[in-house]
């Protein structure tokens, strides 16, 4: 389903990604872990274009989007990513927030746009809250309803860039609960967390990257149980 | 001293005219300055090298050079080289335009760079085009962040109207003029233009302040 071979990125002279290789099935859902600056964002973001890599490529579904022929939109549209500051647009309603894509990018009549907007109001648990401003909501509701933004596009694969880091302790688990009951419906999820605990949970797979680098990739039990390079052993002794 | 408005009062559709034309004037630049300055500042953000160019000379050239020596230009010496003569408020309307253009695209630039990043990557990231992306979500921000320049402007154009009467368009300044050829009054006409003209710019700082509580009707709205 996607599929990173030897993948580089330089920001300038800092060299973020040093060969990135690895492969995420179908409805599988992967967690990357690691300190902070390893590149775990860079990697999920090389995934929807918004880096695009130095050098190697990316496949998606068995095409490479690295070719310039590429039309960055369509893969953008099948890739739902939410973001660490949430990213709703200020000045339009929740509702309107949820319809903008729908109806812009894929087309999809009024009707249909707001009553699948609808639906996944219901799913985050925030009906109430269809015409409200982004302005008006706690952080907790903010990321429920980015997460609802990117679902009505109805992605085939679910970027999620720390998605509870901004937020109030208290606030973190409604979110939380959110992306467990997607990573049940079988959407292919790449997830950037620092919540162990929920990545042990829901994960098919952890991959642990430092310095560019994957150094781990194993199944949860597997990585928190006993990991296998000493630098995870560190980095999991300190957030543990 | 003695103030006698009589003059003012008897050639009273003098100033109506030219308080029409000013008003004409600004309202017309106002919008094509308005579209080609937004116009101009994406030219200025583009990706491509001498698209930017461009947009940094024009306005380096239209703020380097005074206004009245620009409208000269145009009125006086493009028909010269181009064959074509402008009416005066041809002229007056080119001239505005272009000149506000470069104004209104350095705060439109400026505008548009303070929107948040993260903007720009959650419509990438639903798969938004860059013109949908541009006009519905971030010029609509950036407007809210320049609404009060943007109004600035607008009231330097009003007075700036007033340089038209240089090269014989009848607005407010020139129909005071005739005023005084005609009744030998100076004060009376000028300052009843002047009060005009502030009126004209109180009624645009109400109406901005306004649109101003409009644009911004999110921060408010339940």
């Amino acid at each position: 389903m996607i599929e990173l071979r030897n993948v580089y990125k330089n920001f300038g002279k800092l060299e973020v990604l040093k060969g990135i290789n690895f492969l995420i099935e179908k409805g599988q859902v992967v967690t990357l872990i690691g300190p902070s600056g390893s590149g775990k964002s860079t990697i999920l973001r090389c995934i929807n274009l918004l880096e695009s890599p130095t050098k190697g490529q990316v496949l998606i579904e068995g095409k490479d989007i690295t070719q310039p022929k590429t039309d960055v939109q369509v893969i953008r549209k099948n890739i739902g990513m939410v973001f660490q500051h949430f990213n709703l647009f200020p000045h339009m309603t929740v509702m309107e927030n949820m319809t903008y894509a729908p109806l812009r990018v894929n087309k999809r009549t009024k009707e249909e746009a707001e009553g699948k907007a609808m639906e996944l109001l219901k799913l985050v648990g925030l009906t109430e809250k269809a015409n409200a401003y982004p302005g008006k909501l706690s952080g907790g509701q903010k990321q429920r309803i980015a997460i609802a933004r990117a679902l009505a596009m109805e992605p085939k694969i679910m970027l999620f860039d720390e998605p509870t880091s901004a937020l109030d302790p208290e606030m973190v688990k409604e979110v939380l609960e959110v992306i467990k009951e997607l990573a049940h419906t079988g959407i292919t999820m790449a997830l950037v967390t620092h919540e162990m605990g929920f990545a042990r949970e829901v994960s098919d797979r952890i991959c642990f990257i430092d310095e560019g680098l994957i150094l781990e990739d194993s199944t949860p039990e597997k990585f928190f149980g006993e990991p296998k390079t000493e630098r995870a052993r560190a980095f999991l002794e300190k957030v543990l | 001293m003695k103030l006698d408005f009589s003059c003012v009062w008897q050639y009273w559709p003098f100033l109506y005219h030219g308080a029409i034309l000013t008003l004409k004037m600004t309202a017309i630049c106002a919008v094509f300055g308005f579209l080609l300055g937004v116009l101009l500042s994406l030219v200025k953000i583009s990706k491509w090298k001498p698209l930017v160019w461009f947009g940094r000379l024009y306005t380096s050239i239209f703020r380097g050079t005074p206004l009245l020596v620009q409208l000269c230009i145009v009125h006086f010496g493009l028909p010269q080289l181009l064959g074509v003569t402008f009416s005066t408020t041809q002229s007056g309307i080119l001239t505005f335009s272009l000149n506000s253009a470069a104004y209104i695209s350095e705060i439109f630039r400026g505008g548009i760079q303070a929107v948040d990043k993260g903007q720009y990557e959650a419509a990438q990231s639903l798969g938004i085009g860059y013109k949908d992306m541009m006009k519905d979500i971030i010029l609509p921000q950036a407007i809210r962040h320049i609404l009060p320049s943007l109004v600035n402007e607008a009231i330097a154009l009003l007075k700036e109207t007033s340089i038209l009467s240089y090269i014989g368009a009848v607005e407010l300044l020139r129909a005071a003029d005739q005023i005084t050829v005609m009744s030998f009054r100076f004060f009376e006409p000028y300052l009843v233009i002047a009060l005009i003209y502030y009126i004209f710019v109180m009624i645009l700082s109400a109406v901005a302040n306004r649109l101003e509580r409009w644009v911004n009707r999110s921060d408010r709205a339940a």
